[in-house]
């Protein structure tokens, strides 16, 4: 489904990407895992172009989205994005938000967006908060219509970039929950999070990433249990504490 | 689609109850102004006078109400598109809009009106071979005015636009919209929201500003009142003063509107975690 091969990212002289190689299968989910500052974060914003790589090849079913012929908003469309901070328009209620996506880009006419966007926000457990603004909501609240706005699109994978750390812990389940039931469905999914209870039920895949490289490749278990690596080891044994 | 939601915003925002309420307010002022001036100027003076001196302030006020009219909005615009340039990725673009923020900021509005009022009118002699002075102060007027005002929009709506995350910005463009979508659809609707309050602000100096357009000879309220009365009249000090009274109390008038119209729009595209800070 998407194949990364070499991907470098500098920021000035920082190498925040040191040449990553990933590759994740139809209905995978994969969990990416490493210290603040690894670039797990820029991993994913270069996927989805937000960040543009300086060399490598992103392949999202065959062809190379990072190639300058490529328009942006296409690839976009086709790889949706949970943000840590949410990101929800404020200016917007929970149905607005996720129906702006399909009138803007996919060009739905007013009422079949509403009726999409109204589905998508049941699906995420929010169909009595459509007309909420999302200063009137909670934080996993507010995340799941973040996920609902980008599955409105109708994604080929979806990426989530810590989508649980600014949460209230009391906040944490629902959101997780609504992702493992995401996974189930069969999305394509890579999550950055440090969620060890989520990656161990719901990825097939954990990556660690330590200093823009791709240290260890493997299941939940092995990582968390075998870690074959001193520098996994010692991350494992930080956050399993 | 934005011009169908700014139609429903006007439609929500002038109710008939609304506009009933805010039109009895002016009307009832107004009208209370004119009595009194008119009481004073007919303990002075005989009616007669006063009946010539308010066709000359009527034509005065319609003036001003031109030219706040047409340089309100478009210097609105053109702030926009400055302000635009000024948050634009492209220096050049950044670079146009900081000189001509800085340049107009910085122009004396006295000397900008005088300076556009030459040009205008050396330009449409030469060019049109058009001799109508009126037109020319009118037309420099609005040039001077829009040029002066939108340079401080501009900034406004650059704070503004400041104002919103980037991270909605993100958002929008990780949905697959444009850029310039995401700034029609997400950061400009959030912008002017909290923008409006310093907007009301701007558009009442406007409307005081048109008042330095006497020197060009514009029609408008103090060159009606200031010069075009008195001239007619040839009036001692008292009378004068009363007018200029009445001039005043048309400026407060005309922003009195403005503002509670801008207080309005502000009210009802009110939105939760969106209000502007009160000024």
């Amino acid at each position: 489904m998407i194949t990364v091969r070499g991907l470098h990212k500098w920021f000035g002289d920082l190498h925040v990407l040191d040449g990553v190689d990933l590759q994740i299968a139809q209905r995978q989910a994969l969990c990416v895992i490493g210290p603040s500052g690894s670039g797990k974060s820029t991993l994913l914003r270069c996927i989805n172009l937000l960040v543009r790589p300086d060399a490598g090849d992103i392949l999202l079913e065959g062809v190379r989205i990072n190639s300058p012929e490529i328009r942006p908003e296409w690839v976009r469309q086709r790889i949706g994005m949970v943000f840590q901070q949410f990101n929800l328009f404020t200016h917007l209620t929970a149905l607005k938000n996720v129906m702006l996506g399909l009138t803007q880009v996919k060009k739905m006419d007013r009422s079949a967006a509403e009726t999409k966007a109204k589905w998508e926000l049941d699906r995420v457990g929010l169909g009595d908060k459509v007309h909420a603004y999302p200063a009137q909501l909670s934080g996993g609240q507010q995340q799941r219509v973040a996920i609902a706005r980008a599955l409105a699109m109708d994604p080929k994978v979806m990426l989530f970039d810590e989508p649980t750390s600014a949460l209230d812990p009391e906040f944490i389940r629902e959101v997780l929950d609504v992702m493992a039931r995401l996974a189930e469905e069969g999305m394509t999914m890579i999550v950055v999070s440090h969620e060890m209870g989520f990656a161990r039920e719901v990825a097939d895949e954990l990556v660690f990433l330590d200093k823009g490289r791709i240290l260890e490749t493997g299941t939940p278990e092995e990582i968390f249990e075998r870690p074959g690596h001193e520098r996994t080891k010692a991350f494992v044994s930080k956050i399993l504490r | 689609m934005w011009l169908a939601s700014a139609a429903r915003l006007v439609r929500r925002t002038f109710t008939a109850g609304r506009i009933l309420r805010i039109g009895t307010a002016l009307a009832a002022t107004e009208a209370a102004f004119i009595v009194l001036v008119w009481i004073g100027l007919a303990g002075y003076y005989n009616l007669r006078y006063a009946e010539t001196i308010l066709p000359f302030l009527l034509a005065g006020l319609r003036g001003t109400a031109l030219f706040v009219v047409v340089a309100i909005p478009l210097g609105f615009s053109l702030g926009l598109l400055m302000g635009w340039a000024r948050v634009s990725r492209s220096w050049y673009m950044r670079a146009i809009g900081s000189v001509y923020v800085e340049f107009f900021r910085g122009i004396a509005p006295l000397a900008l009106i005088v300076f556009s009022s030459i040009i205008i009118s050396a330009l449409v002699q030469r060019v049109f071979y058009v001799e109508d002075p009126a037109a020319y102060a009118i037309a420099a007027g609005l040039i001077a005015l829009s040029l002066h005002s939108s340079a401080y929009q501009a900034e406004i709506l650059r704070a503004g636009i400041l104002s919103v995350p980037t991270g909605q910005v993100e958002a929008a463009e990780a949905i697959g919209l444009t850029r310039g979508r995401a700034m029609v659809r997400v950061t400009l609707p959030q912008a002017f929201r909290v923008s409006l309050p310093a907007l009301g602000n701007e558009f009442a100096s406007v409307i005081k500003d048109t008042s330095l357009l006497s020197v060009i000879s514009a029609l408008e309220l103090s060159y009606a009142g200031g010069v075009r009365v008195p001239s007619a009249l040839q009036l001692d000090f008292n009378l004068v003063f009363l007018i200029w009274i009445e001039v005043a109390l048309l400026y407060l008038v005309l922003t009195f509107a403005v503002t509670r119209t801008v207080r309005l729009v502000e009210n009802v595209s009110k939105v939760p975690g969106l209000e502007a800070a009160e000024l």
